[in-house]
């Protein structure tokens, strides 16, 4: 508090000074254009040396009240480069033309919780990914699935093809074992949920655990059309001041806002379909092949079933479907000097490959903004999502006969499995389900019903020519009731006799809500040194309440849960409560050096002692050599060195603190038994340590950009359950004494190379890798006796016999290691590349692609293996060695192609027609559906192990939208 | 602007102080503790109802590992391993860290884990009185000694931890013989302290007529039979017989078995398969129909399918019948073999009279006809061995007869595949770090 009451008195001693200094002042107006003349709408426009600022209006006007008798102004722009303008009190009407930058040096980038930078004085790689590149090239499934390739740094894996859906965006490699490896993620002020909540399928299925379902992740609800800007925090250094959240990164997403002027209509509306990227094949057969494989009763029927044209192709039967996908949008955005709003509504409906699978979503947002006075300004957003999707069943199991993949495996392709006339599926007598009678009867359905709400008041309560203090308090909540329904006929082939029927309803409710107040107290020196200090609260609390009911013992042909012999209900109850302090200086001495410097002290209940602080600093310095006046180079407009250091933190997992007992049941007699978790009551958080050094250039006006990263981060004592000699009744245990590190390097390269009236064509490159090391295994300062050996941990594949992640001091964390132990694959890529081009013709002509080349990463492909098993693995991989494959591919990730017809209408604006697609070009050796895949789900170590995935989609869309 | 800034401080003060985070407890379950600490009368019968109910849990990968190692029966279902490693396709040795053997093996233990909790949470409670604490006790140590006694098999050679109460402190692995020692004498301690005991519990259905301490301690003395004839101790086990429910002419099924049952929370039969099912189903080795002897009643477990299936190079005309439905009891332990544990333990003490007599008990009882004349102990140890094949079929037992009669082997085993090979025990688990 020492801090606070310092900072008190100086700004009583500068309102002191400030009252003796009445000075001379002018206005200036004028109006801000691009290079084609066009009217630039927000530019940003400050007195050089002062707090005193103004944007200029929708058609690029403004006014702005400039001290003294003379002085110059900074006009920035998202996009373009920064110009300076002298004025004085007889030139003060002027025009003022920007000229785009690629290099993006002008873009306010966030860096504290309540405060921005611009990026050509940012001293981390803070990556950003504009509306533009998000959405403009093709339509996007969901936000996490827009940003492959887009940026460095990122790893994401699929979990499942399915709409809706099921991805893991990882952040410079793995920085957790047990929670959610997953960056957090904030959207307009709100700590938003992308839980992955399980349907209970394994109940029915016989999978191993939830995270084997294939669900989704929840960051699937938000529409990526409404997003303006995303921001990817990707390591310790930048997310600091983010505290225990922030281990794996932090995605900060901006919604779109409305501008005063003329109110903006745009109806959008997408038409396209899914199909399978790839289909691996079917094993082919002649009668003596059928004969060899199985036996000469085999042939016989393969033999009948040819005669009678009944041979089938099942996994182009199930996988094979063309799902229609139909996205509509419609957007209104508007307002006037006080109230801007930005509304939209949109509905995607889109069916998947496999029959009846699909997903619907409906989105409405209104953003608000309103000053209520000149220094109050109240802004909201609000999002409501409601979302249905039937998922099928997918991955792996244990005999459930549920699984298409894993029950096609086995799958004779001249048995008929279709309904008789009577509508009676005949059973799969290969395996434990017939996939059509699956497709056709049974059910995977999630219901999304989802309110976000973010509030944010800025008050600026004081503002004079050098110094200003404002506060900022924002709040958020997201509620979402997440309504799981899972249904298996009585007459499935896996349920007769046994539990006779299937039914799974899960009604989870998520509710989390968050608020943080800050001051924020700017001071700008005579000689251009200006401090930027701001300190804060910031407080969240999570509950969820996770309820599954199960009923078996179906009565025939009834689908609601009280119509069964034996019900049964469980529920999880888990709440976290989480409160920081933060306190952050900066320092800006005239653009050349910046240096920052912050902490932040967080508690939460998720740690033993749930009350006390643990301290997360950070620190930082950006020095621009070009900005200085010894710089000579003009070709050059930007060279900047930089390094930060900081650390983030991640508590452990709910639960984690209890040994608790399980109910069971006997003959209707109640009974518990103890968890197979010990639980851990001392437990603190892991924490990540990093530090991050870059160099980034600007050169021939902004034509050509160039970011390089290094980053070196030290995860310690991550958190991981540990199996235990399960002859002490436990199965595993929480500990934290393992180092991990991580280090990688990022480039960016940014180029224009053509840039006139009529042609415009940026093109970007990224490229980045990330390697992984174990540094120690073990209780810090203890001998190599107690030492803790090398461990497969609990549930991340399916045991060394067939392939696992290992801990092994000084290997990569993201090994796989079969028998042995012998490590036989790593699925960290080599590197990744990710191209993107926009290329604009005569201003109404847009032509963009990306393409993704990841280079190495191996896949443990388990999918094969029952094929294998089954005899239908395609014979041209029937002489593949091991189940390990480099999982290597180049793919045309997004293309699109534009018209925009300007109609010079005073009702209609314009017409813009396109062409898009997604994934529909993919080069790889891979043998099975997709190298992205993850069987595992998101969390943890799981990634790239494939068992029977939902096969990934490609897209090809056609776009029609109106601008009125 | 003072007052601001100052209100403001206030403000932030209040918001910190106010921010004290509770102390956490478990929202989704009774913690470990509270049943150490003075547990209550219902705490302990959770305890046991959870003990009982546990046992059950893994019994399939017991019955179904240890079936296909001694080449009983197959399971054919989509995991792979059930018909590679466990048949030791192309020489494959067993995994120290999969399903088929931790599944058991953890289950068993989680078991144990219980009855150790029960009885630390007698030591420090005051909730029932000494007579009904050696009641709840000698239930907790006649489960943890079968228990053990049924890691000890898939084990063997290799040993295993008795001294398992104290998970920060685990006892050594001891030699076989040593674990005989434990095992027998933790039997022999539940048997003791079920002098003068009450039980202030109730079991499951399953254990009618063996739910008092007096019958209780029938099955304990069952139990202690068993393990003393897998021990070599003949005589010991002869004794133990006669205080157990060990009838030479009563009903072959009486004894203690595993309910199940369809209420909520309560489990199916994990061993039964629904007639006809293919992709999970317990397939008959070929070899019992073959080497069956003819009008055998025991045939009946086996039932004929409608195709014959195969997979992975292995074949079989018959699958399981040996459970009605899926809520069929199990049998824990059965006179059926405390009769043959009695002619096994006679034949190897030259007791031919006697092994005979109960041998043709079984025989005839199965419809077979009885030995004639006065067949050595050689023998009759034949025919208790081929009587247990049959008797025990799919229950987790071949496997160890087979082992003990020093036939785990191929040649008396068949080889189904070339290249297969005959595992005689389990390795430790690798999450044991030995």
């Amino acid at each position: 508090m020492k801090y606070f009451t310092l900072k008190a008195s100086l700004l009583a001693m500068a309102m002191c000074w400030i009252s003796f200094s009445a000075t001379a002042q002018f206005m200036v107006t004028g109006k801000v254009k691009d290079t084609n003349d066009e009217p630039l709408i927000g530019v940003s426009i400050l007195v050089k040396g002062t707090t005193r600022g103004t944007v200029s209006d929708f058609d690029g006007s403004f006014r702005i009240e400039a001290p003294g008798t003379a002085a110059s102004l900074e006009f920035s722009y998202t996009g373009f480069r920064q110009e300076l303008q002298e004025v004085s009190a007889t030139n003060n009407n002027i025009e003022v033309v920007m000229t785009e930058d690629i290099t993006n040096l002008e873009e306010i980038v966030v860096t504290g919780l309540a405060s921005s930078i611009k990026r050509s004085n940012l001293a981390n790689a803070v990556s950003t990914v504009s509306s533009k590149e998000l959405t403009g090239v093709t339509t996007q499934q969901t936000i996490d699935g827009a940003l492959y390739g887009k940026l460095t740094g990122v790893n994401i894996v699929q979990t499942t093809g399915a709409p809706g859906g099921g991805i893991a965006m990882r952040l410079r490699g793995v920085s957790s074992l047990t929670g959610n490896n997953q960056p957090l993620f904030i959207i307009d002020g709100v700590y938003v949920s992308n839980a992955e909540i399980p349907s209970g399928l394994r109940f029915a299925s016989g999978a191993n655990a939830g995270n084997e379902e294939g669900a989704s992740n929840r960051i699937a609800d938000l529409n990526p059309a409404d997003i303006e800007s995303i921001e990817v925090l990707k390591g310790a250094s930048a997310a600091a001041i983010y505290g225990t959240r922030a281990n794996a990164g932090v995605v900060i997403i901006t919604t779109k806002k409305g501008a005063s002027g003329q109110t903006k209509v745009s109806l959008e509306q997408d038409l396209g379909f899914n199909s399978a990227i790839n289909l691996v094949g079917r094993r082919s057969f002649t009668a003596e092949q059928v004969e060899a494989e199985f036996s000469a009763a085999e042939r016989q029927k393969f033999e009948a079933a040819q005669a009678a044209g009944k041979v089938y192709d099942y996994e182009k039967e199930i996988y094979g479907e063309k799902g229609l996908i139909s996205d509509t949008r419609l957007k209104v955005a508007g307002g006037n000097n006080k109230t801007t709003f930005f509304a939209s509504g949109a509905f995607r409906n889109e069916d998947g490959i496999i029959k009846y699978t699909g997903y619907d979503r409906l989105t409405l947002r209104l953003n608000l903004s309103h000053e209520i006075s000149d220094n109050l300004r109240l802004t909201t957003s609000t999002n409501y999502v409601n979302s249905y999707s039937n998922r099928g069943f997918t991955g792996n199991e244990n005999e459930g006969g549920l699984s298409y993949g894993y029950n096609l495996a086995f799958t004779r392709d001249w048995v008929d499995l279709f309904p008789d006339e009577n509508g009676v599926y005949p059973d799969n007598p290969n395996t434990a389900g017939n996939p059509i009678f699956v497709r056709d009867k049974t059910k995977n359905e999630e219901r999304i019903n989802r309110m976000i709400q973010g509030i944010k008041l800025d008050w600026t309560a004081l503002q004079r020519d050098n110094y200003a203090l404002r506060f900022a308090l924002n709040g958020g909540l997201d509620f979402f009731l997440n309504e799981t329904f899972v249904y298996v006929p009585e007459t499935h082939q896996a349920q007769r006799n046994k539990d006779n029927g299937f039914i799974g309803a899960g009604k989870n409710k998520v509710y989390n809500y968050n608020y943080q107040a800050f001051g924020v107290f700017d001071y700008y020196t005579g000689n251009n040194i200006s401090f930027s200090t701001q300190a804060g609260i910031s407080y969240l609390n999570f509950e969820r309440d996770l309820v599954f009911n199960k009923t078996t013992q179906l009565i025939p042909l009834q689908t609601n849960l009280t119509q069964g012999g034996t019900q049964e209900i469980t529920q999880r109850l888990e709440s976290e409560e989480e409160f920081g302090i933060v306190a952050q200086e900066e320092v800006n001495i005239d653009d050349k050096i910046i240096l920052t410097a912050g902490i932040r002290l967080d508690k939460s209940s998720l740690n033993g002692d749930p009350n006390k602080y643990f301290a997360f600093p950070r620190a930082s310095v950006a020095v621009n050599i070009a900005n200085f006046d010894f710089w000579k180079i003009n070709a050059i407009n930007q060279f900047k060195l930089r390094a930060a250091y900081g650390q983030t933190g991640n508590s452990a997992a709910f639960g984690s603190l209890f040994t608790s007992m399980t109910p069971t049941n006997i003959s209707g007699t109640s009974g518990f038994i103890v968890n197979t978790q010990q639980g851990n009551p001392g437990i603190e958080p892991e924490t990540s340590t990093e530090l991050e050094f870059g160099a980034d250039f600007s050169m021939f006006q902004s034509k050509l950009g160039l970011e390089i990263t290094y980053y070196q981060r030290n995860v310690e004592n991550l958190l991981y359950q540990r199996s235990l000699p399960t002859s002490s009744g436990f199965t595993n245990e929480i500990r934290n004494d393992l180092d991990l590190k991580n280090n990688g390097l990022e480039v960016s390269l940014q180029l224009n190379p053509v840039r006139t009236s009529k042609i415009n064509w940026t093109s970007g490159v990224n490229f980045w890798f990330n390697r992984s090391e174990i540094t120690r295994l073990g209780i810090k300062g203890e001998g190599d006796a107690n030492d803790i050996p090398s461990f497969v941990p609990p549930g991340v594949a399916f045991g060394l016999g067939l392939g696992t992640f290992y801990i092994d001091e000084g290997s990569p964390i993201t090994s796989l290691w079969g028998s042995g132990p012998v490590q036989v694959g790593d699925v960290e890529p080599d590197f990744q590349l990710g191209w993107f081009n926009q290329l604009t013709l005569m201003k109404n002509l847009d032509f963009n692609f990306l393409v993704h080349w990841k280079q190495g990463g191996d896949v443990l492909n388990l999918t094969r293996l029952l094929t294998d098993l089954g005899a239908t693995t395609p014979r041209e991989f029937g002489n593949l060695e091991g189940f390990i494959e480099d999982a290597s591919y180049f793919r045309l990730r997004e293309i699109g192609l534009f018209y925009t017809i300007p109609m010079g209408d005073k009702f209609l604006e314009s017409i813009r027609l396109g062409v898009s697609g997604r994934n529909l070009l993919t080069l790889t050796d891979y043998s099975s559906y997709d190298p992205e895949v993850s069987t595992k789900g998101g969390g943890g170590l799981s990634n790239s192990i494939e068992v029977a995935p939902f096969p990934s989609a490609k897209q090809a869309y056609f776009h029609l939208s109106l601008n009125f | 602007m003072k007052y601001i800034n100052l209100s403001i401080l206030a403000l932030l003060l209040l918001a910190i102080q106010a921010c004290t985070i509770d102390d956490q407890a478990d929202p989704n379950g009774p913690s470990i503790n509270s049943v150490l600490n003075n547990a209550s009368r219902a705490e302990l019968n959770l305890l046991v109802a959870g003990t009982e109910s546990a046992m059950r849990v893994g019994w399939d990968g017991y019955v179904t590992a240890t079936g296909s190692i001694a080449r009983e029966l197959y399971l054919f279902d989509a995991d792979p391993r059930n018909t590679e490693d466990l048949l030791g396709k192309e020489g494959t040795a067993l995994d120290a860290n999969t399903f088929y053997l931790t599944g058991p093996y953890n289950t068993r233990y989680r078991v144990v884990k219980n009855c150790n909790l029960l009885l630390g949470a007698l030591d420090n409670t005051s909730s029932v009185s000494e007579a009904e604490k050696d009641g709840y006790r000698a239930f907790a140590n006649t489960i943890k000694g079968l228990m053990m006694f049924q890691v000890l098999n898939m084990l063997n050679d290799n040993g295993i931890r008795v001294d398992v109460a104290d998970p920060k402190n685990l006892g050594p692995f001891v030699t076989k013989a040593e674990a005989f020692t434990a095992i027998r004498g933790i039997l022999d301690e539940g048997y003791a302290q079920l002098n003068g005991a009450d039980f202030a519990f109730s079991l499951s259905e399953g254990f009618a007529g063996f739910d008092s301490p007096t019958t209780f301690g029938e099955f304990n003395r069952a139990l202690a039979a068993k393990v003393a004839l897998y021990a070599g101790d003949n005589a010991a086990a002869l004794t133990h017989l006669n205080n157990s429910f060990f009838d030479l002419n009563g009903d072959l099924k009486t004894g203690p078995k595993h309910v199940f049952s369809t209420s909520s929370g309560d489990i199916l039969n994990p061993v039964y398969k629904a007639p006809g099912q293919s992709g999970d189903q317990i397939i008959v080795h070929n070899d019992y129909i073959a080497d069956a002897e003819a009008g055998d009643a025991r045939l009946q477990k086996f039932g004929l399918r409608l195709n014959p299936t195969s997979q992975d190079g292995l074949n079989g005309t018959h699958e399981t019948r040996l459970y009605g439905s899926n809520v069929s009891p199990i049998d824990i332990i059965r006179n059926e073999e405390l009769i043959l544990i009695y002619a096994e333990a006679s034949a190897r003490t030259d007791k031919v009279n006697d092994a005979l007599t109960a041998l043709n008990r079984i025989r005839l009882e199965h419809n077979l006809n009885p030995l004639q004349g006065t067949p050595t102990s050689a023998a009759l140890l034949d025919d208790v061995l081929f009587q247990r094949r049959y008797s025990f079929w799919s229950e987790g037992q071949y496997m160890f007869d087979l082992r003990r009669f020093g036939r785990l082997n191929d040649t008396f085993l068949p080889i189904d595949r070339p290249g297969d090979i005959i595992h005689t025990q389990f390795p430790i688990p690798l999450t044991e770090g030995q």
